[in-house]
């Protein structure tokens, strides 16, 4: 076989894995969003109906309906996850910075931190957290909310904010210290206005991680604070033959972090992706 | 303007000892190198000079006041980074402005002492780019235009061209000492090459180990080292330096190294005999003018002049020789070798101290 | 660094406080320490055959899940990573089911293994793989597969993507010296890329056991550890008793068996991280 042949081939054995890498990853999704948009009769008939002039929205406006638990779910969600990412990216990059510019001892420990916040199972920590959280009256709160997953999203974005101070030349702050500026307008005028890109990719991060928490918030949060998952969740157990409603509810509660995930990709691959290999 | 005095200065860590007991004294307008190989401690002493770095023992002082605890703003130096340190996310203007800015200066008054530096430094067509925009020689005028736009008491450069190809650090050589020369502000250069130094100083600082090695003129580092270490690192190629000793055979001194022997010019070996070091630069070594014969072992033509390594049957030692032009000599050829009497430098084996000629050692 | 005090004490005083509940009999009614039972809640669930059968599943369902994913993983990013795959469309189709909420992903695939109008029965049907409808989630010989399908299929991209990172930090020039050699692909990818991935992967595996052992949304939403236990694993098990049959002690017993299981694990990936061979490679 020839060279040009061979890699003809090879060529095509690419193509032909890339199409069914993609095919199995977006065949799901496909199908949840055209289910979405058919109605119920379309949907129980066999084969499934997918004619276009069937499309409607009337599954969205049921769940959107009088009293929708998903629209308060929705705003509980947004609530804590923009507070829970605004809080952390604040606390996280001034502790990152302090960590990566002061010879902290221990200050190198932190991944270490961060592995031990992803290894507690869950369970071990909430059933002391949930003790505490009831003796101050903040189960089914917000704030409640916010706190808990502060405590394992503060780690990460420190990490990953760390490695990105760290990666700062120190004389871009002694050149602006020679400039004449002082420690608060080095940080605010010279490494801040750098440090916006890893600082967008670790709010999304956090964002998209507090928005899809399910395991605290339905322990901690059954009413009043209920997130978008706690919702979904009751939605799948009690609309059991609702099927149409049941997955435009999962695509309404997935679209605000897809869409983030996609819109900010290049600095969540390279805040995340790259800081997590290099350890 | 300012005079710069360094009074017994260290920088330590825990136990590691940086610098220690540097003394300095720049007289006002002097243009002073500190020359030394990577971590002998010559750019920690220039960042306590600046104030970015403190001083654990000795005094700064700058036109006679001391300023161990100012800041660099307080001292008024400006200071041009090994990798330039440019602000990534401000254009050239605001790069070279920011300075300016900080001390509050009015915005028109800022672009016009902008538009002013970026003309000199030929940055004009460039100052609405961001620095990854720039080349490597426009980025070090940009750091350039940051250091001069305020006029400072001292300029601080921290090995500022190591990052520069050959042609392009020669012409920001020329553009540094033109500067210097126009604007006559005391001046610190750090750098590890030693033709820079010789190049732009009108004094040189050797350090090695934290410590002062030599300072002189160029001159004076050149010609009369203190010690093997500094012969050593001045100078290219690099001095040759033979491991032997000095006799006197009927009355006329010798130098023999291994089972070679070269005679003494008269007046030129110094009072004491005995195991000393010799070295020789290359342009005192003379070919073809009767002498020692030697082996020819690699021949490098560079053009205006080509260096011959010579060397002895056993390969004890060598010595390179410059001859001018395109010298055509082969490996193998025997050539006849000796020395300019000018050129002989003699160095305690002990210490590497350079012998003077009456023995004492520099 | 008064926060690393703070987020150590945030750690700490769970652990500690989980591991002096298990001693205890309390209950959600008032989560009091109400009488000091000793080991008695850990000599219970040792003898409980559902706690055995929960260990059996969390076993197979992690070394199930972290070899599938990573293998993938690798193959997928040595995909990605061609010229072929390079394009950015690849890499954002692998950012949708890593951002999908856990609970969506959840419903996503309760619809699509829906025993009547499921697409997985009606094309397994079409194609004649199977002649009538199967209760995947009901059926207690696929439920567990089940799952470990719908948790694959959303962990594969992360994991891709990190390993993808890994593989753009190998330097080009190794690739180049390889070819030269007379290295085939096979030969590059064992004797290059592998073990330039070394430190990758590890971390990689060690991610994926956490999270592998932490899964839990899955569970809640599709089959609540039925048919018959089926699904039932450890951190599954250690909610249910802890907060539907309300024995708090007794979940907490489950939680830090839990716990030191994955402590012991991840001690032992550090080791394995830090060994001097490794530290040569990485």
């Amino acid at each position: 076989m020839s060279r040009a042949t061979r890699r003809r081939i090879g060529k095509g054995i690419q193509i032909a894995l890339l199409v069914l890498f993609s095919v199995w990853t977006l065949a799901p999704i496909v199908w949840i969003v055209l289910s979405s948009v058919l109605p119920q009769a379309a949907l129980t008939s066999t084969p499934p109906d997918i004619a276009i002039e069937n499309f409607t929205l009337d599954n969205y406006r049921g769940i959107f309906g009088e009293d929708s638990e998903l629209l308060i779910g929705l705003k509980n969600s947004a609530i804590v996850a923009t507070l829970t990412a605004l809080v952390s990216i604040a606390l996280g990059s001034a502790a990152a910075y302090a960590l990566a510019r002061l010879s902290v001892p221990g200050g190198n420990r932190i991944l270490l931190l961060v592995l031990a916040t992803q290894m507690f199972p869950g369970i071990v920590v909430i059933i002391p957290l949930f003790i505490v959280l009831s003796r101050v009256g903040l189960t089914d709160t917000h704030l409640g909310l916010i706190i808990v997953y502060l405590s394992f999203v503060l780690p990460i974005v420190i990490w990953v904010m760390k490695g990105f101070f760290e990666s700062i030349p120190v004389a871009l702050e002694r050149a602006a210290a020679v400039d004449g500026a002082s420690t608060l307008q080095t940080f605010r005028l010279v490494v801040l206005p750098i440090a916006i890109p890893p600082l967008f990719a670790t709010g999304v991060f956090a964002f998209i991680e507090a928005w899809n928490e399910f395991f605290f918030a339905v322990i901690i949060a059954q009413t009043n604070a209920k997130t978008a998952p706690v919702v979904l969740a009751e939605f799948s157990g009690q609309y059991v033959s609702l099927f149409g409603q049941m997955v435009a509810a999962a695509v309404v509660a997935s679209i605000p972090v897809v869409v983030l995930a996609i819109v900010f990709r290049r600095f969540i691959l390279r805040g995340f992706a790259e800081g997590a290999v290099k350890g | 303007m300012a005079e710069i005095e360094l009074i017994g200065v260290e920088k330590r860590y825990g136990d590691v000892v940086v610098c220690s007991d540097v003394n300095l004294h720049i007289g006002d307008g002097e243009f002073l190198t500190l020359l030394g190989p990577s971590g002998c401690g010559k750019t920690t002493t220039l960042n306590m000079t600046a104030g970015l770095d403190e001083v654990t023992a000795g005094e700064i002082r700058m036109n006679g006041q001391v300023v161990n605890d100012l800041t660099p703003f307080e001292r008024d130096v400006a200071m041009v980074f090994q990798n330039y340190a440019l602000y990534p996310h401000m254009t050239v203007a605001d790069n070279i402005g920011f300075t300016l800015k900080l001390r509050k200066f009015k915005k028109d008054e800022i672009k016009r002492r902008v538009d002013d530096v970026a003309e000199v430094l030929e940055l004009s067509h460039v100052l609405d780019r961001l620095p990854r925009e720039l080349s490597g020689g426009q980025q070090q005028r940009v750091a350039l235009g940051r250091a001069v736009i305020r006029q400072p008491q001292v300029f601080l450069f921290d090995e500022p061209f190591s990052n520069l190809d050959a042609a392009l650090r020669m012409r920001m050589r020329v553009e540094v000492k033109a500067m210097h020369q126009r604007l006559g502000i005391t001046s610190i250069f750090v750098t590890h090459d030693q033709e820079e130094a010789l190049s732009l100083s009108d004094r040189i600082a050797i350090m090695n180990g934290g410590k002062i090695e030599q300072i002189g003129t160029p001159e004076d580092v050149y010609s009369r080292p203190c010690s093997t270490y500094v012969a050593r690192f001045i100078g290219s190629p690099q001095m040759d330096i033979m491991v032997g000793s000095i006799e006197d055979r009927g009355g006329r001194a010798t130098y023999s190294v291994g089972s070679t022997s070269f005679e003494i010019p008269a007046g030129a070996a110094p009072s004491t005999h005995g195991a000393v070091d010799l070295g020789v630069r290359s342009e005192h070594i003379r070919i073809g003018q009767g002498g020692t014969p030697l082996k020819v072992i690699v021949v490098q033509p560079l053009g205006s002049e080509t260096y011959v390594t010579l060397g002895d049957a056993d390969l004890t030692f060598n010595l390179t020789a410059r001859v001018p032009g395109m010298a055509r000599y082969t490996p193998g050829d025997l050539l006849d070798v000796s020395f300019d009497p000018e050129g002989l430098l003699f160095f305690d084996r002990e210490s590497g101290r350079r012998i003077e000629a009456d023995g004492a050692l520099a | 660094m008064p926060a690393l005090i703070v987020m150590a004490a945030v750690l700490v005083f769970p652990i500690a406080m989980s591991i002096v509940v298990s001693f205890f009999e309390t209950t959600t009614s008032d989560f009091g320490f109400n009488e000091f039972v000793g080991i008695d809640n850990y000599t219970k669930i040792f003898a409980d055959e559902i706690f055995q059968t929960a260990v059996r599943h969390t076993i197979y369902w992690m070394v199930a899940e972290v070899i599938v994913v990573v293998a993938a993983s690798v193959g997928v990013a040595l995909l990605l990573n061609t010229n072929v795959g390079r394009p950015a469309i690849f890499r954002i189709i692998l950012l949708v089911p890593w951002a999908l909420s856990p609970v969506a992903n959840a419903v996503l695939w309760k619809w699509i293994y829906n025993a009547n109008y499921g697409i997985l029965n009606y094309l397994l049907m079409a194609f004649g793989i199977v002649d009538e409808p199967q209760i995947w989630l009901g059926d207690e010989r696929f439920a567990l597969n089940a799952l470990l399908l719908a948790e694959i299929w959303k962990s594969i991209p992360f994991i891709a993507l990190l390993m993808l990172a890994g593989m753009r930090n190998v330097p080009n020039i190794l690739y180049r010296a390889a070819r030269l050699d007379g290295a085939s692909t096979w030969q590059t990818f064992r004797h290059i890329t592998l073990p330039q991935l070394r430190t990758t992967i590890l971390i990689c595996v060690v991610l994926q056991s956490i999270w592998a052992l932490k899964s839990f949304d899955l569970i809640y939403v599709l089959t609540r550890g039925g048919p018959i236990d089926a699904t039932t694993m450890l951190n599954y098990l250690s909610y249910r008793i802890s907060f539907q049959f309300g024995d708090i002690g007794l979940g907490a017993a489950v939680a830090d068996i839990l716990f030191v299981f994955m402590f012991v694990l991840a001690l032992g990936y550090l080791r394995f991280l830090q060994s001097p061979e490794n530290r040569r490679t990485a």
